[in-house]
């Protein structure tokens, strides 16, 4: 009989959670009891809704469980461990159990995501027994030419995942084409937008692999030097790079002659961001890695032709380059049997919002929305009416529910107006107010943008004083108007990408919601019921008790009534606060 | 030149170069597209949008400052929806502006405001919220003052200070709108800012203005504006004054015109203020029973005119000397020179170049033939290559260090020679940091490595040096025993370090050696020169464009009063005094008998102290100069000046050396002067007078021949400056083909050999001024410093100026602005010394040396060496030149003001 495995997902998801009391947890019993169990970390699968994770895996299969609080870890250890008697009630999924959250699973395709929480990312071992660094020894065997090597990304037809969606495979070759004696990798792990977790993922679960991606990267372009770019905010996935590259220079991986291809020397610097978004911007990135403020430069020249510190620059995301080892391993046509006609591939999306089951997918592209979040995601909250999602992040647009047979590829969702952006995927019920939504984007886009251009600085800050005042029942007829103007000068005028597409989710919920912005505007109604300003809170008379509970707990003292009367509630004094419907326990109070 | 292109501007046909910047051709053919963040001297920002335009085949609008005029380009600048876009965006930018405008500065966005009718509140759809957005003033800097809320993120300032100053004190703090711009972390005052004020002059808003009369200006109203020349350092800086009611109220960069092109320092900008500092001389001053009493001109001068015949008469003409002066020009210069060899009748004139430059000019002359830089101030732009020895650059000639710092960027390696650490360092591939005194030494381990790696320009030796081959086996010969090792035990530099240097710089293409005071000013000053010529002619790296050696001068006319004769040893044009045939032609100018004019060599500087001191010079007339302060050996010249039996000091302020004067004379100050300088690229630039000399001071040349009159021995009448010029450039050959008309515009670089010359940039082309036309080979051993530390004096003092400081500070230090950046002397000590010694930072000390003492101020500072110590020479509190020796370089009578053994003792 083997030994028991017992695996706890310690991605900064799972710790939030309390996987690391639960780790901890298990360690302590392990050794009080004197059990013999082995007890190991691994990162996100992705299954968010049900952290903590603890994978056991003994003689008698796989055993998912869900929810593992630090309570639980007794009873899965006396019965599991000690009985082999797996407890049913915590399984999500076993060899031969599937419970309804495993329908998450269903219908992925875990390519970038392949190794994410099922190895231990602190061990290279692990990696490289899970055909990590095959892809270069690939090359170093073969002899792979780097024309080659780029054909081959090329042939996969992979796009950009950062979600400019240009192709990898002509970014890599317009680097190598540009003749320098340095040249440098970029990997962008400045994930920004509020919402979006796909990277940070990788990185904590998976980070050799954006390693050898890079290192591949290195071998096409003829660089020598790699840096990785992550946000401060990601200390998880720092630290986890730097052990990965620690491990990767221990075992001759990073240093002179990688692979034993002479001449082929290549390092791996981080460089920690300070929390800009735009620094997700290639030129601000380059220039905040230079030590300049992270501000956007003219393009051209592109940094394939004159990037960080002016020399030939290559840049792809983490998504993109933890494919490529999977794409150089397994072949062009592999990869290209996924996705669409001008989409091929994966795409990892991060669901968050009003959807039950909120986590982390990898999907073939192609897949509509509306099985993303029927099928994996598990439908609405509370089913609640599905309104729209938000896709792209601040840069991205509003799909309502009527387009969620759209598929998931790069046409048809720039068709609709929003982007593929990152893969940030924001879902909305009947209660999200598309208004607000645009506001929060825009509050956040006008926080971020950089000063430099006058209608980014100064545009943005203008359409959120009018968004604001919409939501505040001060909107006026020209709003729409003059929002729109404000959009189309933003977008057209401004050097980066966060200027050209800060307008998207302000043009896209006026585009398919128009009526919701004129419902406040004109009728000072908020449909989906969220523009506090825009509430009238009633007391429903047969329902009131008289507790007087909301007349005591209001703060501008706008209830009337006695005990044991029916209470009123005085407009013209109310802020809208809510606090009387939260107080009252007889659900008497209404909103309107 | 780039290719010619043809384009159409709104259906003008334009021919412009190609790739040309198209927001420029337009407005260099007259058609002025708006535009706020653009500016010529700067990258482009495309950040205000406000230059868009429609080009055929482009979409929508452009902006035009981001786009190369291309052949067959049709531009469209001006049509409805363009003005209508512009206004939009104009509307935009002032929502977030506060309008204020007080008229103290140019104001482009309000300018822009009205051109588009937006100053009516009802054409505008964008209501203001400037108010809310909170935005900050910071008023820390001692010379300007910025205001966010006038601010439009043009980038100009940080461009500015970036890519025209090299400074990079700038940046943007904050995002969106709430972003503003801060001096290094955040307050000005505590940045790196030295008050160069580029940002001020290239701000579009006045959201950056200078503080000094930003009260009074009111740039619509009776604002008169001069250009002239800098009165500061050799760089001859283009300064617009701005005078308003007779007085100066600002001082801004000439744009477009050499040398600055718009860019000043610290002192150009705001060190204007001395002329008009209530100090100022107004009257003659007579110093009756000790004491000074006003005197009218004609008192003055007659009591002059007899004291120095009387002296002539009973001692002899060589009993009177001259001290010339690089403050004045070259008018003033050449009529005190004529002056002395006619009225006095010897050649004893000589001014502060003997305290500066002249082991340089010595070396050079010997070596070249021409004791002047050989390349224009922009080589160093374009140069691969800049070697500074003993040369500040940053603080000294703030404004050329512009030029080096562009080079820099564009892949220049910089080398610095230099026992103290300057600002430069921080740019430079390589600091090489020899002992006091030691540079022969290492100039010769260069030398060595160049030979032994076989990276000498042999062609050149033999076409170019005098005995060629042969002459260079001497050279090869004498340096052989300098291997790394013993020059690393002479100068403590690494050897592997000197070895790279001589690398760097034997292989550029365009090398430039900047050759400054630490070289200069010491007993070896001019073999240090020799060595280095040495190392420039084997490699052949002099002679050609943009390489070559260059010593800026100190002063704005340093350079011009030896090229215009105030040496004891050459007349107007470096010709030698002993040159019988041009005495000959010279005399026939001048109008004097040949037999009149003596064919001897006078005294210099430090000489004619010393024949003083000897009781052999009598009567001295000092122009200018503040011997009191910058000779050597201060106690000495004490003891000297005190035996003349008459001084006349000419000058506009009381200095240390007026109180030794029998007759003072108040002199116009720069900015009330006509004329001409020469800078330190061979340069001759015009002074223009902006405003009138205060009280009864007079004209610097109109004294010189007043008193030659009433000495009844003319050296000319002369109804202007013009005139003297006029006479000046056929007594000197170099400025032949200079005359007033031509140097409105541009100055123009010697030798000028007839009007249709454009002056030289680049000297030495074809062959070096030496009588064969051959560069001369000085081999020369490093010799051991007489003066050494010793138990007594166990530190070896060095010194130097600072950029806020200049000289002995008679001007500069009238000037509140750079008092605010820097008023106090000091002494750096390493940190090791500190402890061994038990100083601590801010310690009063006493320093003293064989020839006198001082009290000053410890600074703990790793910018020296352990065992030497620096201090600036500007403060007359804590006068340098007492510690200093008069020990002359042998050629060059420099005094070695670079080298003096002391110690330091606490102050109870």
């Amino acid at each position: 009989m083997s030994q028991t495995t017992v695996i706890v997902g310690l991605g900064s998801c799972g710790l939030a959670a309390g996987a690391g009391k639960t780790y901890q947890e298990f360690n302590r019993i392990r050794q009080t009891d004197k059990l013999n169990f082995a007890l190991k970390k691994t990162s996100c699968i992705g299954m968010c809704f049900r952290e903590p994770l603890v994978e056991i895996i003994d003689d008698t299969g796989k055993y998912l469980y869900g929810d593992v609080e630090i309570s639980r870890v007794d009873e899965i250890i006396e019965k599991h461990i000690k009985n082999y008697t797996p407890v049913s009630e915590y399984i999500i999924e076993s060899e031969n159990f599937k419970s309804e959250d495993a329908r998450f699973f269903d219908g992925q395709v875990k390519i970038t995501l392949r190794n994410c929480g099922h190895m231990d990312p602190e061990n290279m071992d692990e990696y490289e027994a899970r055909n990590g660094y095959k892809a270069l020894r690939k090359i170093s065997d073969q002899n792979i030419a780097p024309d080659k090597v780029i054909q081959t990304v090329l042939d996969s037809g992979i796009r950009g995942r950062g979600g400019g969606g240009f192709p990898a495979g002509m970014k890599w070759k317009f680097a190598r084409n540009n003749s320098s004696d340095k040249k440098y990798v970029i990997c962008n792990a400045d994930e920004g937008d509020p919402g979006a977790f796909m990277d940070r993922s990788i990185l904590e679960g998976d980070p050799h692999s954006v390693l050898e991606g890079m290192m591949i990267c290195g071998y096409a372009i003829g660089a020598s030097e790699g840096y990785i770019y992550c946000r401060a905010e990601y200390p998880l996935a720092i630290k986890r790079l730097n052990i990965a590259i620690e491990q990767a220079r221990e075992k001759g991986y990073l240093g002179k002659d990688v692979f034993g291809i002479p001449g082929f020397d290549f390092q791996i610097f981080i460089k920690e961001g300070a929390g800009a978004f735009v620094c997700g911007e290639e030129t601000a990135l380059i220039a905040s890695i230079e030590g300049e403020r992270g501000m956007p430069r003219r393009r051209p020249p592109f940094p394939a032709e004159s990037g960080l510190w002016k020399h030939p620059t290559n840049i792809n995301n983490v998504e993109t380059l933890a494919n490529i080892p999977w794409i150089v391993y397994h072949g062009a046509e592999r990869y290209a049997e996924y996705g669409t006609e001008n989409s091929k591939g994966t795409k990892v999306f991060a669901l968050t919002g009003k959807i039950n089951h909120g986590g982390l997918v990898e999907v073939p592209m192609g897949i509509t929305i509306k099985d993303i979040i029927y099928k994996l995601g598990g439908g609405i909250t509370d089913n609640k009416k599905f309104k729209a999602v938000q896709l792209g992040g601040p840069s991205g647009g509003c799909i309502p529910e009527y387009l969620s047979h759209t598929t998931v590829d790069y046409d048809s969702v720039n068709a609709t107006g929003a982007i593929m952006g990152s893969g940030g995927m924001v879902v909305m019920d009947e209660t999200t107010c598309v208004v607000d939504v645009a506001k929060f984007f825009l509050d956040f886009t006008q926080k971020e943008s950089c000063g430099k251009c006058t209608f980014c600085r100064i545009g943005t800050k203008r359409m959120l004083e009018i968004l604001t005042r919409i939501t505040e029942g001060e909107g006026r007829e020209s709003d729409l108007d003059t929002l729109e103007e404000l959009a189309l000068t933003i977008k057209d005028s401004s050097l980066c990408g966060l200027g050209q597409t800060a307008p998207n989710p302000v043009l896209t919920t006026i585009k398919y919601f128009r009526n919701e912005y004129e419902a406040h505007i004109r009728d000072k109604k908020c449909p989906a019921l969220n523009c506090k300003k825009l509430l009238t809170y009633e007391v429903i008379p047969e329902k009131c008790t008289g507790c007087m509970a909301c007349a005591k707990g209001c703060p501008v003292d706008a209830i009337e009534g006695e005990k044991k009367q029916v209470h009123n509630i005085l407009q013209d004094k109310c802020i809208q606060c809510g606090l009387c419907y939260t107080k009252c326990k007889f659900e008497a109070i209404r909103l309107s | 030149m780039s290719k010619l292109i043809n384009l159409t501007i709104d259906n003008q046909k334009i021919q412009a170069p190609e790739g040309a910047n198209l927001l420029q051709v337009a407005k260099d053919n007259g058609i002025e597209i708006p535009h706020l963040c653009y500016h010529k001297k700067l990258t482009p920002t495309g950040a205000c949008r406000l230059c868009v335009v429609k080009v055929e085949g482009m979409r929508g609008m452009v902006a035009s400052c981001a786009i190369k005029a291309e052949e067959g380009m049709d531009v469209t600048a001006f049509d409805d929806e363009l003005e209508e876009a512009r206004k939009y965006l104009l509307d935009y930018l002032l929502s977030e502006h506060n309008e204020q405008y007080d008229g103290n500065y140019y104001d482009e966005f309000r300018d822009l405001k009205l051109r588009y009718g937006l100053d009516n509140p009802e054409n505008r759809k964008f209501p203001s919220i400037w108010k809310e957005l909170n935005y900050p003033v910071d008023d820390t800097s001692p010379v300007l003052r910025y205001d966010a809320s006038k601010c439009i993120k043009c980038f100009r300032c940080i461009k500015a200070c970036d890519e025209v100053q090299g400074k990079n004190v700038l940046s943007f703090a904050q995002r969106g709108i709430t972003s503003y711009i801060i001096g290094g972390y955040d307050h000005w005052k505590e940045s790196e800012c030295d008050g160069c004020g580029e940002c001020i002059q290239l701000c579009p808003t006045g959201a950056i203005v200078e503080k000094p009369h930003a009260k009074q200006i009111n740039v619509e109203n009776g604002i008169e504006k001069v250009r002239t020349t800098c009165p500061y350092c050799g760089v001859g800086c283009q300064l617009e004054l701005w005078v308003q009611n007779g007085k100066i109220v600002r001082s801004n960069g000439v744009e477009d015109v050499s040398p600055n092109y718009g860019r000043l320092c610290v002192k150009g900008r705001f060190g204007y203020e001395y002329n008009q500092h209530k100090d100022r001389l107004t009257t003659p001053l007579i110093k009756k029973n000790g004491k000074f009493e006003e005197a009218s001109w004609d008192e003055a001068l007659d009591l002059i005119a007899r004291k120095f015949k009387e002296i002539k008469e009973k001692h002899g003409p060589t009993a009177l000397a001259g001290y010339s002066s690089a403050k004045t020009t070259n008018e003033d210069n050449y009529l005190f020179s004529k002056l002395v060899r006619i009225a006095f009748g010897s050649n004893n004139v000589d001014y502060c170049t003997r305290l500066c430059h002249a082991s340089t000019v010595t070396a050079m002359l010997r070596s070249l033939g021409d004791g002047a830089g050989s390349n224009s101030i922009e080589d160093y732009e374009n140069s691969d290559c800049m070697l500074f020895t003993g040369n500040n650059i940053i603080e000294t000639h703030p404004v050329t260090a512009t030029f080096v710092k562009t080079g820099k960027r564009k892949g220049g390696r910089i080398i610095i020679m230099d026992p103290k650490w300057t600002p430069l360092v921080k740019y430079a591939d390589i600091w090489l940091q020899p002992k006091l005194g030691t540079d022969v030494a290492l100039l010769n381990g260069m030398i060595r490595t160049i030979i032994h790696e076989n990276l000498i320009d042999k062609d050149f030796i033999e076409k170019r040096v005098d005995g060629g081959m042969k002459s260079f086996k001497a050279l090869s010969e004498l340096t052989e025993q300098y291997t790394p090792d013993y020059v690393e035990k002479i100068t403590g530099v690494p050897g592997e370090l000197m070895q790279e240097a001589a690398r760097i710089y034997a292989k550029a293409q365009k090398p430039l050696i900047a050759t400054g005071m630490g070289f200069s000013q010491q007993v070896t000053g001019t073999h240090n020169v020799f060595s280095l010529i040495n190392m420039c002619l084997i490699t052949g790296q002099i002679g050609k464009e943009g390489a070559g050696l260059n010593p800026p001068r100190g002063q704005n006319n340093v350079q011009g009063a030896s090229d215009v004769g105030a040496s004891p040893f050459t007349y107007p044009g470096y010709i030698p005094v002993t040159d019988d045939e041009n005495r000959q032609r010279v005399a026939k100018i001048w109008g004097v008998p040949y037999e009149s004019l003596d064919g001897e060599k006078g005294l210099s500087t430090v000489e004619i102290m010393q024949a003083a001191y000897d009781g052999k010079v009598k009567g001295l007339y000092i122009m200018g100069e503040n011997p009191m302060v910058t000779d050597p050996n201060l106690n000495h010249t004490l003891e000297a000046i005190k035996k003349l039996e008459f001084v006349v000091v000419q000058d506009i302020f009381h200095t240390e050396t007026t109180p030794y004067a029998d007759v003072i004379l108040p002199a116009a100050g720069f900015a009330e002067k006509n004329g001409t300088v020469v800078n330190s690229d061979r340069r001759v630039l015009r002074m223009h007078p902006a405003v009138n000399p205060p009280g009864q001071a007079r004209q610097d040349w109109e004294i010189i021949t007043e008193v030659a009159r009433r000495m009844d021995s003319s050296i000319g009448e002369y109804n202007d400056e013009s005139e003297i010029w006029e006479e000046l450039r056929k007594a000197a050959p170099i400025f032949t083909g200079i005359n007033y008309k031509r140097l409105e515009e541009h100055g123009i670089q010697w030798p000028c050999p007839d009007e249709n010359h454009p002056g030289t940039a680049t000297l030495f082309l074809d062959k070096f001024n030496t009588p064969n036309g051959l560069g001369v080979l000085h081999p020369v051993h490093y010799a051991e410093q007489s003066e050494k530390a010793n138990a007594d004096f166990p530190f070896l003092l060095n010194s130097g100026r600072i950029l806020y400081q200049y000289h002995s500070s008679t001007m500069s230090r009238r000037n509140d602005s750079l008092n605010e950046f820097a008023n106090q002397a000091y002494v750096l000590m390493h940190e090791e010394d500190a402890r061994k010694h038990q100083f601590m930072e801010g310690d009063k000390v006493k320093i003293t040396s064989k020839r006198g003492e001082l009290q000053t101020v410890i600074k703990v500072s790793n910018h020296v060496l352990r065992g030497e110590l620096f201090m600036p020479f500007h403060y007359s509190e804590a006068p340098v030149n007492n510690l200093t020796r008069d020990e002359l370089d042998p050629y060059s009578r420099i005094a070695p003001f670079k080298l003096s053994a002391v110690r330091v003792e606490k102050v109870r």
